[in-house]
């Protein structure tokens, strides 16, 4: 060996790296950085302002830094180093949907800076983190984990094979949750182990999409037909059909019991959604809302819990200071918001040193958004999901198989169908359930299903390079990269 | 002080300015994305028939060609060529890879490239003239 080859030798292999321009993401999230900026310095200006109205001096100017500019920036240096791995790995992923989860999380960023620091805190050794600072320290977590997946995860043999193993993982981490969990405002919802907590229903709802789509594209041709007959009622084969429900049963079962309504819902949305997008099926659907609606009825009779939502939203009023105070003060602000709503930092006046809407960090986000941003900020925010939606069913469609369809649509249908189930709920469009706004709300465990979530829908929107057409050729060319590892290259000519 | 208040107005708009540009940026790619994938596939290639005695194609008429298209005067083939001097199963184009191949298909009177007897399969550029029986042909790009 000659001396000069040891050094080389001796490095590892790296990657061989294509790079590839992601023009359209860079030019967003740019518009998301302005966007925040801008948004940050009206939140600091308006809280300056106000502190010194209310100690009643004038100075003569305020300045437009925003309340944490340090934080906003890690921030917003966290989305481009995301941005520039994605360049450099150079796989075809989408480029709308980090943008979009980046402008959600950034807005939920701004809120809970805006929102009094000691509503959550935790000491980390000595260090005391606040909300705002917690909130980044999870977005941080969750674009890392985003990143990981994204470029990562290159086959889905790992979700599709194990589809019972991660349904008994999600059953058991629920029943543990029962067993071992901690009562949070009447509901048994976290789980602590050692210094870990978290509230496993929220990536119970990944497990469940994921398992749903293994077992319904294994089935979806015995699903489709009708042998069955039930009385009037025609059904799919039996055998077929009982794991799905079984499965469903026992998620909705655990979640009724632990009184954690929003997730039970959640839950029957989704299930019921991909059993449609699956077998295409109305009459599925007709009779999965049926059994919802007999399903609420027995609820509402048993459980008295049931009872105070349901008449906490037909009249709120009728207890404004006890059982109707939430809604009664969310629906305050939603007023207050008018069309261009108070200006952010201007919003939720503190009652005698407390939240007019206590849940406002977790439940409540879109009433504090409502009064600071108006109308015109709420529109924005649900066409922001919107786009997340959209984004999902376009990669469904594109999929290569119904696998990865059926995932595709689950993973952005969980996050569409959450933040409409919460933002009903903070409008007293239905019973409010206690579930968070995806990418907004304050908690570690929410931000990182949904990061889960995002991050797989990113991998799979990588489909490996179409067969290339003479006119996409008329540039420069490359040799084709599979989206699978472990294939060679296809020969070319 | 007025000032101030101006700005901050100017502010509270522009981060729901802001946030609406992004919106509409993002519909506008969304909307290309969609027509794009309307469109289906890009065409791999085209012919234009610029001779043809009998009138079937008829002349100027394009073709959109499929990864196999087989040319011949039997009504079995992808494109028909009603042509005395035509075999029933006259050529074959393939698309391999990223270029176009012709094959003769062992006609009676043969297959021509540029004016040339294709013999084994041969690669065909784009502009290259193509001739089956008495009808002559242009391989052109698709349309992307």
């Amino acid at each position: 060996m000659t001396p000069l080859a040891r050094p080389r030798a001796a490095l590892p292999a790296l990657p061989r790296l294509h790079p590839r321009p992601r023009n359209v993401e860079l030019a967003l999230l740019l518009l998301t950085a302005a966007a925040l900026t801008v948004g940050g310095a009206s939140l600091g200006a308006t809280e300056r302002w106000l502190a010194a109205q209310s100690a009643g001096e004038t100075p003569a100017s305020f300045g437009f830094a925003p309340p944490d500019p340090r934080g906003l920036a890690v921030y917003l240096a966290a989305l481009l180093a995301v941005h520039v791995a994605f360049v450099l790995a150079g796989r075809r992923t989408d480029q709308i949907l980090l943008p979009t989860v980046g402008m959600l999380g950034g807005i939920g960023l701004l809120l809970m800076q805006r929102l009094p620091q000691d509503l959550v805190t935790q000491s980390l050794g000595a260090m005391v983190l606040g909300l705002g600072q917690l909130q980044l320290l999870w977005l941080a977590i969750s674009l890392g984990v985003i990143a990981i997946l994204a470029l990562a995860v290159r086959s889905d043999r790992w979700l599709r094979a194990y589809k019972y193993t991660w349904a008994a993982a999600g059953i058991t981490l629920l029943a543990m949750t029962f067993l071992l969990g901690s009562d949070v405002n009447g509901a048994r919802l976290t789980l602590s182990i050692g210094p870990l907590s978290g509230q496993p229903s929220e990536l119970l709802k990944v497990i469940l999409v994921v398992f749903l789509a293994a077992y319904l594209s294994e089935n979806r041709a015995l699903l489709a037909v009708e042998t069955t007959r039930l009385g009037p009622l025609r059904l799919p084969p039996v055998p077929y059909l009982a794991p799905m429900v079984a499965m469903w049963a026992i998620a909705l079962g655990v979640v009724v019991v632990q009184r954690d309504l929003g997730a039970a819902l959640l839950f029957f949305a989704v299930f019921l959604s991909l059993l449609f997008v699956a077998t295409g099926r109305v009459s599925y659907v007709a009779g999965g809302l049926a059994l919802f609606l007999a399903g609420s009825f027995v609820l509402y009779h048993l459980f008295p819990y049931v009872q105070g939502r349901v008449d906490n939203w037909l009249d709120p009023f009728r207890d404004p200071l006890g059982q109707g105070f939430q809604t009664v003060q969310a629906l305050y602000a939603f007023a207050r918001g008018g069309l261009v709503g108070v200006g952010l930092g201007a919003g939720l006046p503190t009652i005698s040193g407390n939240l007019p809407v206590p849940a406002v960090h977790t439940d409540y986000p879109l009433a504090a958004l409502g009064e600071e941003l108006g109308l015109m900020g709420l529109l924005a925010i649900l066409g922001l999901y919107l786009v997340v939606v959209e984004r999902g069913l376009r990669i469904a469609a594109a999929a290569r198989d119904d696998f990865r369809a059926l995932l595709a649509a689950g993973l952005s249908l969980v996050i569409g169908v959450q933040a409409l189930i919460i933002a009903a709920g903070n409008l007293k469009l239905i019973p409010l359930t206690g579930i968070t706004l995806p990418l907004i709300s304050y908690g570690g465990s929410s931000l990182l299903a949904n990061a889960i979530a995002v991050g797989l829908l990113l991998a799979l929107s990588d489909e490996g390079e179409s067969p290339a057409s003479p006119g996409a050729t008329g540039g420069r060319t490359r040799t084709p990269r599979r989206g699978r590892r472990g294939l060679p290259p296809r020969e070319t000519t | 002080m007025d000032g101030f208040v101006l700005a901050l107005w100017v502010l509270r708009l522009g981060f729901l300015a802001l946030l609406y540009a992004f919106l509409a940026v993002v519909a506008r790619v969304l909307v290309r994305d969609l027509r794009a994938a309307a469109r289906g596939p890009a065409e791999l290639g085209r012919l234009v028939v610029i001779e043809s005695p009998q009138g079937e194609p008829a002349v100027g008429a394009t073709i959109p060609l499929s990864a196999v298209t087989t040319l011949g005067r039997g009504l079995a083939n992808s494109v028909v060529v009603d042509d005395p001097f035509a075999s029933a199963e006259h050529a074959v184009l393939t698309y391999r890879g990223r270029s176009w191949y012709v094959e003769d298909r062992g006609s009676t009177n043969g297959t021509l490239v540029n004016g040339a007897t294709v013999g084994a399969p041969a690669p065909m550029g784009f502009g290259d003239e193509l001739q089956v029986g008495g009808v002559r042909f242009r391989l052109d790009r698709g349309r992307p």
